[in-house]
């Protein structure tokens, strides 16, 4: 199983629509597939039409008192589960910091969805918390997506400095452009020097799409109702070079 | 993330459009699509699949064409693989999962069709009212069967799958994990495992003798034409052995009951039999050589092996020679007239007064008479054999042993099932052994010939060294099994088998 975080401390980069996407690339390809949606705001919920509700909320769900198996829903494709979010989880950090070992949690929580997943994307809330702290920890790639903006560029950096004070040498950082518009100049010239700058950005970059943006009124994954573009190429692109840094 | 279905069989007169629209008004449903599918079966002859819990069947509709393994009782699914059409033996699968779970099941086997279903299938969500779906359904609407439900739930939507299910009981469905195979036989006039190599003749032990005994070779005549289109044709190599079994068993019967039938008829057609597991047997011993290859390869060390691969071409090569010359003599009038006249034969009713000693004796009398009478004299030749005896006379102890067992498959009916079969179990148990000491001379004085031919052929030399290698371990196997003779033949040989014998033959 490998554990894959859409993190970024900026919101709107697109990190929603990487983690459902790319959830829902794998599950057509065949593997196990989850989405935890960590965000309060429950859009990858939204996305698949599940209810952003947890019975008990995020207490009883850090408790263990109840199996996270038996919060799982079942998307409208196959292979494809989504443990959806809960309003309570704007609160995580504060149950978080109740318990021993706080950072630890969610990978002792995940521990016993080893054998039944293949990927478990974690759809992330911005900002660096102690939840993040706890995704980190439980995370093998932080995949990041990063509008090509010099404000996007600075919070990567206050990122990787983030991991490297931690010292958590386990997981891998894997930034990616979001948001491309190919029409504004500052894009392109970012596009172009900051792959000097940051040898671990991948290749592929997704674009500003209108197509990406109809996700919300389709309440689907891409693939779920366009068959083929450029944005669902983009994504596949970003998918292929993912599995080659697993 | 296993998905458990539930299935359900439609009441026979509810169509699936009938069904939809009665649950129009209680469930969201959102229809996806439909498909015109053909589902075709799959089984060996002898139904291992079905014996072993397993259907098979290829899906095909326009889109897709997959093979599923289902469980026979459960319904639920054991694997599936993208496939467009089923190969014969479970090594050319191309899926290796597929290949894995049918591999150690079918054996040298060949999958054949049993029988082909045309459906429309229909799938449809149910979805809540967030248009998100909780349920998924497959719909199968045959001609002459009811139609099938597949129900598929989504995880954490139990409740949704429970109220719906409430519905359609209410409707009338009913919940059945029968695969559609079984009614469509039924429409044929089938049912699954119709076939099996396994003697079972039911017999009243107060039946004429003469009457009784037409009754068991009327039983292997059908064995015999049921394996011998496939015979012909090589579908498999067990065709054949099936059919040899049956020729073999004829004949024994021939030859052990005698005095039943007139003595004309018995010794023509004794000859026939004799004649027909002649001819079969070149294509049987080559087919052995193959099956077992394998395990030939396992015998010599690492290195050797491949070097065997030239024996397996010259075999494969012989085998197809002998088969052909098989099939030919089999659509031959010499195999065909007689058949034909044997089976008349036994057709024909019996004489009222036969002139036979045996005829009129209860079946039962000389099944006791002739099972004891085979028995002393393999203990009375068991006991003659030392370690100094040649192979010979162990070959033809081997065959006595043979006889004895076919009289106690014929009669096992007339006899309680535990005893005969326990009985039966001691006598294969001393059989193997001289199987296995016969077999293995036997293929170690073939292989010597078959590398005086390879001679002429211009096969490598390493070949040669390699067969050198796989003949000592033949032969070396073969003195152990002639050390252990003396072993087994003594737990045959026992005061206790030697009683059960008596007591449950004993006149």
């Amino acid at each position: 199983m490998k554990i894959i975080a859409t993190f970024n401390i900026k919101g709107g980069v697109g990190k929603t629509s990487t983690a459902v996407n790319l959830a829902y690339l794998a599950a057509r390809g065949g593997s196990r597939t989850l989405v935890w949606d960590l965000d309060p705001q429950g859009a990858s919920s939204y996305y698949f039409r599940i209810k952003p509700k947890i019975k008990g909320g995020s207490k009883k769900l850090i408790d263990g008192k109840r199996e996270l198996d038996d919060m799982i829903k079942g998307t409208d494709f196959d292979n494809l589960d989504l443990l959806p979010s809960d309003f309570s989880f704007r609160n995580l950090d504060l149950v978080l910091e109740s318990k021993k070992k706080p950072t630890h949690q969610l990978e002792k929580l995940l521990k016993p969805l080893s054998q039944e997943y293949d990927f478990i994307f974690l759809d992330c809330p911005p900002s660096i918390s102690l939840l993040s702290e706890a995704v980190f920890k439980a995370a093998d790639i932080l995949l990041s997506p990063v509008i090509p903006t010099t404000l996007s560029i600075r919070t990567l950096d206050q990122l990787k400095q983030f991991i490297k004070k931690e010292k958590n040498k386990k997981i891998q950082i894997l930034p990616f452009f979001s948001m491309v518009d190919r029409r504004k100049k500052m894009h392109l010239d970012i596009l172009e020097t900051m792959p000097k700058q940051y040898p671990e950005l991948l290749k592929s970059a997704i674009p500003y799409a209108s197509d990406i943006e109809r996700m919300g009124l389709e309440r689907m994954p891409l693939g779920g109702f366009v068959k083929s573009g450029r944005s669902i190429k983009a994504y596949q692109d970003l998918w292929e070079e993912i599995n080659l840094n697993l | 993330m296993t998905t458990t279905t539930l299935n359900f069989e439609f009441p026979g007169y509810l169509t699936a459009n009938k069904f939809l629209s009665q649950l129009a008004d209680k469930a969201n449903l959102n229809p996806v699509s439909e498909h015109y599918t053909l589902i075709s079966y799959y089984d060996t002859f002898d139904w291992r699949l079905y014996r072993s819990g397993i259907i098979c069947e290829l899906n095909r509709s326009q889109t897709v064409s997959i093979l599923t393994l289902k469980n026979l009782h459960t319904g639920q699914l054991i694997a599936s693989a993208d496939l467009d059409s089923v190969p014969k033996f479970a090594k050319e699968f191309p899926s290796e999962n597929i290949r894995n779970i049918l591999a150690p099941l079918l054996e040298m086997r060949a999958l054949l069709p049993l029988t082909t279903l045309e459906c429309t299938r229909k799938f449809v969500n149910v979805l809540n009212k967030d248009e998100k779906t909780v349920l998924k359904l497959m719909i199968d609407t045959f001609e002459y069967i009811p139609c099938r439900l597949q129900l598929t739930p989504i995880k954490g939507y139990d409740k949704a799958a429970l109220k719906f299910i409430e519905a359609l009981i209410r409707i009338g469905l009913v919940e059945s994990n029968q695969p559609p195979l079984i009614d469509a036989l039924k429409t044929q006039g089938r049912k699954p495992k119709d076939y099996t190599s396994k003697l079972n003749v039911k017999l009243d032990p107060n039946m004429r003798s003469d009457l009784a005994v037409k009754y068991i070779f009327s039983y292997l005549l059908k064995a015999i034409k049921i394996n011998e289109q496939d015979t012909i044709a090589a579908t498999d190599s067990e065709f054949l052995h099936d059919f040899r079994v049956a020729v073999r068993r004829t004949r024994a019967g021939l030859n052990q009951l005698k005095n039943v039938l007139p003595e004309a008829e018995t010794a023509r057609f004794s000859h026939f039999f004799a004649w027909l597991g002649q001819i079969t047997t070149p294509t049987r011993d080559l087919d052995v050589y193959l099956l077992d290859f394998e395990h030939y390869k396992k015998s010599v060390p690492p290195a050797l092996r491949e070097d065997l691969n030239p024996l397996y071409d010259f075999i494969d090569r012989k085998q197809k020679q002998a088969q052909k010359n098989l099939a030919s003599k089999l659509k031959s009038p010499d195999y065909i007239a007689p058949l034909i006249e044997w089976e008349e034969f036994l057709r024909s009713p019996t004489i009222k007064k036969p002139t036979q000693a045996n005829a009129l004796l209860p079946i039962k009398t000389l099944a006791d008479k002739r099972i004891l009478k085979v028995f002393r004299r393999i203990i009375k030749d068991g006991q003659r054999i030392t370690d100094q005896s040649p192979p010979g006379e162990l070959h033809d102890l081997r065959k006595t042993c043979k006889k004895l067992r076919y009289l106690m498959e014929f009669f096992q009916n007339l006899y309680p099932e535990n005893e005969i079969k326990s009985l039966i179990k001691s006598l294969k148990h001393f059989q193997d052994i001289l199987g296995e000491f016969q077999d293995l001379e036997v293929q170690e004085i073939t292989l010597k010939k078959f590398s005086e031919e390879m001679m002429n052929e211009g096969i490598p030399a390493d070949t040669f060294l390699a067969m050198g290698v796989l003949i000592q371990t033949i032969d070396k196997r073969r003195r152990q099994a002639r050390e252990a003779f003396q072993t087994k033949f003594e737990e045959f040989d026992q005061p206790d088998i030697q009683d059960a014998f008596h007591s449950l033959f004993g006149c």
